[in-house]
């Protein structure tokens, strides 16, 4: 497990324990946190999974692929250098008591 | 001692008592009669479904596999070659490329409903579904008008097993043939005279300068029309069968179709009609003290997953107000279904459309008759009868 917190829009975090291997959406839509939708189911063809990665731990995650930074131009909040989408990117033990911040809109 | 068999008529009828024990009492199960491993519980299910690495799905997906079928579609390739694939495709089912289907839906819908008024009895699924998919997906695939009735059928057909063999019969092959050659023949037809849509494009199209082979082609337009009509009909059939059961959420949608997408999503759950998928293990893996070996099928009982205790608070009741997020309707993770989003749109409108002129109904019968699929679940026929 590793230990993910997340913000939602209305500034409350929860540290949720997410399944090593995970996607940060499954962490939050099956731990009921609000904030993200994840429509596709995780296919990266939303883009309703959108989310702010802490800013200083940003450069720790795999680079985005092709397909994630075309889905990136299309989400609804504000696009910020430390956008992701949460369904594309695995809680892997390195991100240990990352942070995870949720945006007012998914679209 | 226990048994679960996903062949047999009594787990196409009701599978969720053995799923019950399935997740209790043999979370990492091998079934003889299927041949493979069966994954019951939803974390179990969601983690095999992201470690695609492990969990292959390049020797077919699809638990009873059709011949030569797998390697060559969406569901059954892994990364990369999958993701390239699903980018040439991907386009043509997003939601904002889908806005301008809406109006050709809303128009399908009602003059499909406007058929069944004065009717106190019909089958929802004759009557009503099929016609309705069907010329939904020739419209979102742009698929010359003529055939209908005969792709549905064949659709229909080419994903049932026979329940004594454990296979495919030769009717389910002559079936899957057909829609080849049906396939095939749209395919010529868009090269030779290309049009804006996406089998044109996709006929057309390469992977990183090379073009897609004939096969990847072929299937993969064999599948979108076997997966769009078979997956949306037999949801759709799910749906009208939930809510001729449950009065209460027929009346809350019918009063407030703004409701209808929550009753969509817990019917997503409720009654996900692709029940079971399959993966092949890439090396040995233990779970739940059960060692599998790289080679093994393993089966993710999505319909199981969706009705986790572990997950869901009193799963098998079915409540339109529970917002199932995170549910398998659609699987999951890098192989979750492509059609997400012309489903949504596409049974959100259907039934507006259809409550407007069937606003309240019952089934006729107690006993229902199964479609024999060890993949799918939804009924043959769905007699409705207007109050």
């Amino acid at each position: 497990m590793v230990s993910i917190i997340y913000v939602e829009p209305s500034g409350k975090s929860h540290a949720v324990n997410v399944e090593e291997g995970w996607s940060l959406m499954q962490g939050a839509t099956a731990n009921g946190v609000d904030g993200i939708v994840g429509e596709c189911g995780g296919s990266c063809a939303c883009g309703t999974c959108h989310c702010y990665i802490e800013e200083s731990r940003f450069a720790e995650l795999p680079a985005p692929s092709a397909g994630e930074v075309d889905l990136l131009d299309t989400v609804a909040a504000e696009l910020k250098p430390n956008s992701r989408l949460a369904c594309q990117v695995q809680a892997t033990a390195g991100l240990e008591g990352l942070v995870v911040t949720l945006p007012a809109t998914q679209g | 001692m226990f048994a679960f068999d996903p062949y047999s008529p009594v787990v196409d009828a009701d599978p969720f008592p053995f799923y019950k024990t399935l997740r209790d009492e043999h979370p990492c199960f091998w079934s003889p009669q299927a041949g493979m491993w069966v994954l019951s519980r939803y974390s179990d299910i969601v983690s095999a479904g992201q470690n695609w690495q492990v969990y292959s799905s390049a020797k077919g997906n699809l638990m009873t596999e059709l011949p030569n079928r797998a390697g060559a579609t969406l569901g059954t390739t892994d990364p990369p070659r999958h993701d390239r694939l699903r980018g040439l495709i991907q386009y043509a089912f997003m939601k904002r490329t889908l806005e301008a289907l809406a109006d050709p839906i809303r128009d399908i819908a009602r003059s499909t409903a406007q058929a069944l008024r004065g009717k106190d009895r019909f089958d929802f699924i004759e009557d009503f579904s099929s016609k309705f998919t069907v010329r939904v997906l020739f419209a979102a695939l742009g698929l010359p008008l003529g055939d209908e009735q005969t792709v549905r059928d064949k659709a229909v057909l080419m994903v049932q097993s026979d329940p004594h063999t454990r296979a495919k019969g030769p009717e389910h092959i002559a079936a899957y043939n057909w829609m080849q050659d049906y396939a095939s023949n749209v395919i010529a037809e868009r090269r030779a005279n290309p049009q804006n849509d996406l089998i044109s494009h996709f006929s057309m199209a390469g992977i990183d300068g090379d073009r897609l082979d004939e096969r990847e082609v072929l299937l993969t337009t064999t599948t979108l029309t076997m997966a769009g009509i078979e997956s949306l009909g037999g949801f759709m059939s799910m749906f009208a069968f939930n809510l001729a059961d449950y009065k209460e959420a027929r009346q809350a949608v019918v009063a407030n179709p703004e409701l209808l997408p929550d009753a969509i999503e817990e019917s997503l759950r409720f009654n996900t009609s692709a029940q079971r998928f399959r993966r092949c293990l890439q090396k040995d893996l233990t779970l739940h003290g059960q060692t599998m070996r790289e080679g093994d099928f393993v089966c993710l009982a999505y319909g199981s997953g969706n009705r986790d205790e572990r997950q869901y608070p009193d799963p098998d009741v079915y409540d339109i107000t529970r917002k199932p997020r995170g549910h398998l309707g659609f699987g999951g993770g890098v192989h979750a279904c492509l059609g997400t989003a012309i489903a949504r749109l596409a049974v959100k409108i259907a039934f507006d459309e259809f409550h407007k002129v069937v606003p309240s109904y019952r089934r006729t019968q107690e006993q229902l008759a199964w479609m024999p699929s060890s993949t799918f679940r939804s009924p043959m026929l769905l007699e409705l009868a207007v109050h």
